[in-house]
């Protein structure tokens, strides 16, 4: 048997179970968002005309506010894990011990393996309105007994999965950068601080606008953070499909802003890599 | 020789490790304290006195229960048929020369890009429409496209470090291409399936926005089950359960840096490319 067939008899179990799993549900959402919906019951109106009613009813100043929200927070989120996060990874790779960086390593990987849903108690436990933490607020300006201390407990969850994840992705950025440039910038007089600001940071601004990507991605598509810590009072476009879903079983509209949702997130990850990649170009990368 | 600016960069350097570590490892350390709170209400911290009555009543209540034995079964089977799949697609991927193996690639890499909460909606209308209403089969379903990019990822990540003649010196042997496969391959990206298959198990097990559109009322998974219940209160029962998870998380860690290395995940793993 020639091996180009092997190879597509290997895949072939994979496509079959993969890609009907992928393109039909993604079709009939797109066909379901179409559908007109009437007041009472599940789900749009088979058989009739097809509306763009669903998506227009989100050009509306009310909602607006839900886009804005999951925008800003998530901004706000993802910069604080790259400044935060940028630093670990760089303690990982050029600072800690063999031994106390795998540590570190297991630690950012343990936290992740824990179900977001027990660290979200966990964070509200700590720092929450009752929380043993919560006076950290002040730090930032924030009184624990206002509407913004509910905004920063939402900031607080997602940073918890955000931070391990775009530090694990920028230890493979910094690895990546020789060590040896620094050493020479230092050897020609540079104090440290200034060798990490105009070579090691420059050199891995690709990896660090692809971390962000990432945690991006991640925080604006979230649901479980906003709904059990935002109170009502920070509501992301994801709780908007998720009420459409279990409040009103209004699922043409669910649909409608499920299609936005997911060209918004298409829209992040393919203009962040193109840019990344038209900026960057892969062969230029790295400084080795 | 140390200037005075190293001292505060190392000092500004050093606080805000220190804050980023307490972040990450605070909130565990007042959920397994609580845990142990013999308080019946969510008291001030530090507690004043300590019990095991969350662990008991952990033990005893049969929604979580439900909600756990739902979460293996759906976990165990999505993670085993992604895992098959997903392992023979990888070596197909990076071994063969076929065309439209960048396309597939990006198909099974896609549930990485969409949002969960859409992956959840739209596969609860795609099974509604085929007129499949078990909850466990739509589970199942939904959790293998959590699992498979998982898998592909970091098989195909190890593979790409193994250079290609060892299986085509296989194949010019003689041997016939599955056998290669098999025989050479296979073992070969051992460590990327280990690595990929522990990190898909946990990946399902943790999710939630997917698990919540395709539970219905008897079949749940153990997040969900939390889910509804911190949504009602909160009781220290999850305080205990989060202490469980801790131990299973750190079991799984020594487990995968024994079998395949934590490092396997960085670098070209599912973290960084």
């Amino acid at each position: 048997m020639p091996l180009d067939r092997f190879h597509k008899i290997l895949v072939l179990p994979a496509v079959l179970v993969f890609a009907p799993l992928v393109i039909g549900p993604l079709i009939l959402l797109f066909q379901e968002s179409l559908r007109p919906y009437e007041g009472g019951s599940i789900g749009g109106t088979l058989n009739a005309y097809l509306t763009l009613s669903n998506y227009t009813e989100f050009w509306h100043p009310t909602y607006a506010k839900y886009f804005l929200d999951t925008f800003r927070v998530s901004l706000i989120v993802t910069l604080l894990a790259l400044v935060l996060g940028y630093l670990l990874a760089h303690y990982v790779v050029r600072v800690a011990k063999p031994r106390i960086a795998k540590l570190v390593l297991a630690g950012l990987l343990g936290v992740l393996f824990i179900s977001l849903i027990v660290r979200i108690y966990a964070i509200t436990l700590t720092f929450g309105p009752i929380g043993p933490l919560r006076d950290i607020s002040w730090l930032v300006g924030i009184d624990p007994r206002t509407r913004r201390h509910t905004e920063l407990m939402v900031v607080f969850g997602l940073l918890h999965t955000v931070l391990p994840l775009v530090t694990l992705t920028m230890i493979g950025t910094i690895q990546m950068v020789n060590p040896r440039l620094e050493e020479a910038a230092m050897s020609l007089g540079a104090p440290g601080w200034r060798a990490f600001f105009s070579v090691t940071l420059p050199l891995s601004i690709p990896g660090i606008v692809s971390a962000g990507i990432i945690g991006y991605a991640f925080s604006i598509s979230n649901l479980v953070v906003p709904l059990l810590m935002g109170r009502g009072f920070v509501t992301f476009i994801s709780n908007l499909i998720y009420f459409r879903f279990s409040e009103v079983a209004n699922f043409p509209s669910g649909a409608a802003l499920s299609v936005i949702m997911l060209l918004i997130a298409l829209g992040i990850f393919f203009a962040g890599t193109r840019i990344v990649s038209a900026i960057w170009p892969p062969a230029e990368r790295s400084g080795r | 020789m140390k200037r005075i600016e190293d001292y505060i960069g190392t000092a500004i350097y050093t606080t805000v490790l220190l804050f980023a570590g307490l972040f990450l490892v605070m909130p565990m350390i007042v959920a397994v304290v609580l845990s142990f709170d013999a308080r019946s209400f969510l008291g001030a911290f530090p507690p004043t006195e300590f019990s095991l009555r969350w662990y008991r009543e952990f033990l005893s209540d049969d929604y979580l229960h439900r909600g756990l034995y739902t979460s293996l079964i759906v976990s165990t089977i999505a993670t085993l048929v992604s895992t098959v799949l997903g392992t023979f697609a990888a070596i197909a991927i990076d071994r063969g020369r076929f065309k439209g193996r960048a396309t597939l690639e990006a198909m099974f890499l896609s549930p990485l890009i969409i949002p969960t909460v859409v992956t959840g909606f739209a596969v609860l209308i795609f099974t509604a429409s085929l007129g499949i209403m078990d909850g466990l089969t739509r589970l199942i379903l939904g959790h293998i496209l959590i699992t498979f990019p998982y898998i592909l990822r970091t098989v195909l990540a190890v593979l790409s470090g193994v250079p290609k003649r060892y299986t085509e010196a296989a194949l010019s042997l003689g041997a016939k291409p599955w056998l290669a496969t098999i025989e050479v391959t296979l073992p070969l990206a051992r460590s990327g399936i280990i690595a990929g298959a522990i990190f898909a198990f946990v990946m399902s097990f943790d999710e939630v926005a997917v698990s919540l559109f395709l539970s219905d009322p008897f079949t749940y998974t153990l997040p969900v089950a939390l889910l509804t219940q911190m949504r009602a209160s909160l009781n220290l029962t999850i305080a205990a359960i989060s202490v469980i998870f801790l131990v299973v998380s750190v079991l799984l860690i020594l487990a995968l840096d024994k079998l395949a290395g934590v490092e396997t995940l960085t670098g070209r793993g599912v973290y960084g490319r």
